[in-house]
């Protein structure tokens, strides 16, 4: 009996499974075709988010969650956190079944697979804070339902270790170590902040100066590429003390973390991610310098105010103010399109505090939810505004040609 | 009395034997490549961290899984716990004291609520532990917004790692375990329940007492844990979806030496000098800069390498002794 | 005595009701909040059945009283090598012998090890599942392109189909309850986890049954492992990462004992990996945070597990 009423619900329970997928038809996802800005309609918007919890993606879901969605009729629905490329696929199918009429992604584990799974569902797709590789933009960028991307290139980041490492260069510092993130990973934009890192030191480091022989920038990334690590030694006159990468965050990663900082004679770390969380502290009694690309959170400030941390790169959390403008055109009906009419592909860099400061001076806008730096009034002026409008907005990324946009 | 001397020197060879074999083995690679183990001050308080965490750790996990308890919840303890105390700190400027005792209470609270739950729902600890590390990890990210908490900025919390302070930890630490599991009657009961349950319960000892009271000791105990690892760097990163446990792998490999040890001395000075054993092994990655997937081979093939030792002892010693006996019987031909 | 039945009967259909539950909390939620239910329950397949599968198998270990934590481990392991062995054969056939066999050959060697040197099967896997990261990492690293080692997406887009994975799901449950329900392997197995001493002393070789246990886990794994490949043909270092708790979850979830015995059943699996993601996607539904999402899934999670087990409970406290 016991056991005949249980096959019966199973039996129940798949038969209904099966009648409502086969039962339903699928629903298409509507486009207002007058051109039009109908704005009476909520939207709902996927977040693609691998990482909840770090201070980037947390500043990022605020000005989202708080700001934006108090401000216009869109609802963003979350993703939970992510580990790999199921993940996102999971998710986005998650997005679609919650009627989701675009997505926009902070996860890179497989962006060609996104695309694909987006364009197939007719569902709009935006790249946040990065962008796709030329070859993948090549690929993508007349696909209907791809928006675009809107963040640091690979170039830009490269360029953001440059100018961080040139900051203590050009200062007289010799005595650099790198941690180096998610690079034994290969995660390229890591890749290239260390190579901005070591093409910098390179080029300061005298006339012989090279980093295991690679002298150019190229060489230098084909090295980093094929190590997956960073190796300690002199560039010219120029030392790397010492180099940690990974977040392994177990007893033997703290270990060689605090050995780096006690380095004899080290002068500054120069931290392709967080740096002060990890070596603040050993680092400001080691009176070690500290500088980080990161974003722009409370914690940070308090670390520069105690001068744990001397340098931020950070992404200011409004930077993704335009990006989701893009998309929201995209579901209204008016996507926004390049000269050729191909999806947007544009460069925005950090906001660099070299001093508590500035920093303070960002993170009070930065974490201002009734005054972000983007707000509705001018991010309004993008819903309508042609390409090359809409490419100079973006490219007056830094603070004070923030200020100068106007509302 | 020539025994008795007998007997101490086997027993200090058997409790010496394990963490003198494996600091030489340290010491010779490091020669071979030229680096000191102990080389700057960072080493040898990286190295006290290592071993009063790892201690910590392994009396904890020791305390509800000798008992056969599984916890997987632990390190969403431990998190909790540091979380609370930290907040609270940071909010009021106190001081570590404070913020030691805070995560001491916070982790005996959170772990006397896990105990709670298991005698009340009555379900295998395992599936208990599975819930809890799930509620906690949730409720830690809930209270911070996710953001988890950075105090690297305080001078004053995160001073506190230095080798003085880190001894002081273990041999409190040491010191509470042995009396309370080895000299009260919560103890004896504790050691009653753990080798004969059944028969321990129909003799009258309170098994539903004696488990919270394990449960909020090892909460405790990890509060300490949370409140080193926070102090350490200045900064609790947030775990969800399980991401606490993994403290808990860090806590077998000692606690099977310290078993093993445990049969010359105390358990709990077992534990300890296994812990001592694995902060060796950890500073030894560190300074030979060992890559971290082989970090993770070599500490995974010890403990297969232990266990097949101490689950074959018998075996192996026949062997050997079968080939001594035959060694003699050759050399008497 | 016949409200003790009824309790007993209600206590051992709490999985079955309780997936009906969050069904029907989905359908409700998901009406109400007008989202695309054909395609959630598309997605709900989609989500479930790497762990179904991998789980389905896992039940022969956990009948026998034991458990293993390297199974994740394993189907990145196994997924990682067969994606190799495509990019090296362009072979999907090949492929998906080399996942099979490769996660038989891990499990036989938790098991091997276990048996000959009498060791904790925990243990060793909890050993093993330091290994299996360690090569995870070492495969990409050798053979991989930066931080992946992917087969290209039209090799496998026509495999990634409901049919497919429904296909391979059920075959494989099917195959599992024939073994565990109508032969002696299943039989000896239950046995050896009600009372291992009584099943060694009728003859019953334990370590015979762990090695058959692990087999069968293995095959669920490199089905698993196909499966994910097939799903999300990019495999990083993180690839099934979460597999491993959630085949735990999912096995307790569906009303399975983890101290095994006769109280085992196959359909545990099945039954728990689908209510595990109704209630992710409920929980996406609400649009919580992830901290209080993750609270709520474990209140939910330990409310139907001791619903499920009430009937089962004694003076002693459980082990």
């Amino acid at each position: 009996m016991k056991k005949l009423v249980k096959k019966v619900l199973c039996i129940m329970l798949c038969l209904s499974m099966t009648v409502a997928i086969a039962g339903c038809g699928s629903k298409k996802t509507s486009k207002s075709g007058d051109g039009k800005l109908d704005m009476s309609k909520k939207v709902k918007i996927g977040v693609l988010v691998s990482d909840t919890t770090t201070a980037e993606a947390l500043s990022f879901r605020k000005y989202y969650v708080d700001y934006i969605q108090k401000q216009y009729n869109v609802e963003f629905v979350y993703s939970d956190q992510m580990k790999d490329a199921a993940g996102e696929k999971s998710a986005l199918d998650t997005f679609i079944t919650n009627n989701c009429k675009a997505v926009i992604s902070f996860s890179s584990f497989d962006r060609a697979s996104q695309l694909e799974q987006c364009e197939k569902a007719k569902v709009y797709y935006a790249v946040a804070t990065g962008t796709l590789t030329q070859k993948e933009y090549d690929k993508y960028k007349k696909y209907e339902y791809y928006v675009g991307a809107v963040g640091p290139s690979l170039e830009l980041e490269y360029q953001t270790g440059y100018d961080m490492a040139k900051h203590y260069l050009d200062k007289g510092d010799e005595n650099f170590a790198i941690f180096g993130g998610a690079l034994p990973y290969y995660t390229e934009m890591h890749i290239y902040r260390v190579a901005g890192m070591l093409t910098a030191m390179i080029e300061a480091g005298g006339k012989d100066a090279n980093y295991d022989g690679a002298k150019t920038k190229d060489e230098v990334i084909a090295k980093l590429f094929k190590a997956g690590s960073v190796s300690t030694g002199s560039i010219g006159t120029i030392q790397v003390l010492g180099y940690v990468g990974g977040y392994d965050m177990d007893d033997a990663w703290n270990a060689k973390c605090k050995q780096m900082v006690q380095t004899k004679g080290l002068q500054i770390l120069l931290a392709v991610g967080n740096g002060s969380d990890f070596f603040g502290a050993a680092a400001a009694k080691a009176g070690v310098k500290v500088a980080s690309v990161d974003a722009y959170a409370k914690n940070y400030g308090d670390a520069m105010q105690g001068k744990m941390l001397d340098y931020m790169a950070g992404k200011f959390s409004a930077s993704i103010g335009p990006i989701f403008i893009a998309t929201y055109r995209a579901t209204l009906g008016a996507p926004l399109h390049n000269d050729k009419g191909e999806a947007i592909a544009l460069d925005q860099g950090y906001w660099v505090a070299q001093n508590n400061d500035e920093f303070q001076k960002y993170y009070k806008v930065d974490s201002s939810i009734e005054k972000p730096a983007y707000t509705k009034k001018m991010l309004d002026k993008l819903l309508k505004a042609d390409y090359k409008t809409f490419k100079e907005f973006v490219e007056k990324y830094k603070y004070e040609d923030i200020q100068t946009i106007g509302e | 009395m020539k025994d008795s001397g007998r007997s101490m020197g086997k027993r200090l060879v058997g409790i010496l034997a394990i963490p003198v074999g494996v600091l030489m083995i340290i010491l010779i690679l490091c020669g071979a490549k030229g680096i000191r183990l102990f080389a700057t001050e960072g080493n040898w308080i990286a190295f006290f961290q290592a071993t009063a965490t790892v201690m910590i750790t392994t009396i904890v996990l020791s305390i509800n899984l000798n008992s056969g308890r599984f916890d997987f919840s632990i390190g969403s303890i431990s998190l909790l716990s540091s979380v609370i105390s930290a907040s609270i700190c940071i909010r009021f400027g106190l001081a570590t004291g404070p913020m030691l005792l805070i995560s001491i209470i916070a982790g005996a609270v959170l772990g006397l609520c896990s105990g709670v739950v298991y005698v009340l729902v009555k379900l295998p600890p395992i599936i208990i532990s599975l819930g809890i590390t799930l509620l906690y990890e949730g409720a830690a990210f809930t209270v911070t917004n996710g953001y988890g908490v950075s105090f690297v900025a305080n001078n004053e919390l995160v001073s506190f790692p230095s080798v003085f302070n880190y001894i002081i930890v273990i041999v409190l630490c040491l010191a509470f375990a042995i009396v309370v599991f080895d000299h009260t009657k919560f103890g004896y009961d504790y050691k009653a329940l753990l080798s004969g349950q059944k028969v321990a319960v129909e003799t009258g000892i309170h098994e539903v007492k004696n488990a919270i009271i394990c449960y909020t000791i090892a909460g405790g105990m990890m509060g300490i844990v949370g409140f080193l690892s926070a102090t350490n760097t200045g900064t609790i990163q947030m775990a969800l979806n399980f991401g606490s446990i993994s403290i808990m792998f860090t806590a077998f490999l000692p606690m099977f030496i310290g078993g093993f040890i445990g049969r010359f001395c105390n358990e709990k000075i077992g534990y300890f000098i296994g812990a001592l054993t694995m902060a060796f092994v950890s500073l030894a990655y560190a300074r030979l800069n060992v890559h971290s997937s082989v970090q993770q081979i070599i500490t995974a093939l010890l403990l297969v390498g232990f266990l097949i030792y101490l689950n074959n002892e018998k075996v192996i010693k026949n062997i050997f002794g079968f080939r001594k006996r035959r060694a003699e019987k050759n050399y008497e031909v | 005595m016949k409200v003790d039945r009824w309790k007993r009967y209600f206590a051992n259909l709490t999985p079955v009701i309780g997936l009906l539950v969050l069904m029907g909390a989905f359908f409700v939620i998901g009406t109400k909040e007008d989202i695309n239910i054909t395609y959630g329950l598309q997605t709900i397949i989609n989500q479930s059945v790497v762990v179904a599968v991998v789980a389905t198998g896992a039940v022969f270990i956990y009948t026998l009283g034991s458990f293993d934590i390297s199974l994740g481990a394993a189907v990145a392991v196994s997924a990682l090598m067969g994606a190799i062995s495509y990019n090296k054969t362009k072979s999907i056939l090949v492929m998906f012998l080399v996942c099979v066999s490769v996660a038989i050959l891990i499990s036989l060697f938790n098991s091997v090890l276990a048996s000959f040197f009498n060791l904790p099967v925990f243990v060793t896997t909890i050993a093993m599942l330091s290994v299996l990261n360690a090569l995870v990492l070492i495969l990409i690293k050798i053979n991989g392109t930066g931080s992946q080692i992917a087969v290209p997406a039209d090799a496998v887009m026509d495999l990634d189909s409901l049919g497919v994975k429904l296909t391979v799901l059920i075959l494989f449950v099917i195959v599992c309850i024939i073994l565990f329900n109508f032969t002696s392997i299943g039989r000896m197995q239950k046995f050896i986890g009600g009372n291992a001493t009584c099943a060694k002393l009728t003859g019953i070789s334990g370590s015979k049954m762990a090695i058959v246990a692990f087999a069968i886990a293995g095959i669920g794994v490199g089905l698993g492992a196909f499966l994910t490949i097939i799903y999300a043909p990019t495999l990083t270092k993180d690839t099934a990462s979460s597999v491993g708790m959630d085949i735990i979850i999912a096995i307790v979830f569906g009303g399975m004992p983890v101290s095994g015995g006769a109280r085992s059943k196959i359909y545990a699996a099945v039954i728990g990996a689908f209510s595990m993601t109704f209630l992710g996607q409920i929980m996406i539904l609400l649009n919580f945070n992830s901290g209080i999402g993750q609270m709520v899934k474990a209140a939910i999670f330990i409310i139907i597990v001791y619903i499920a087990s009430s009937n089962h409970k004694n003076k002693l406290l459980p082990r």
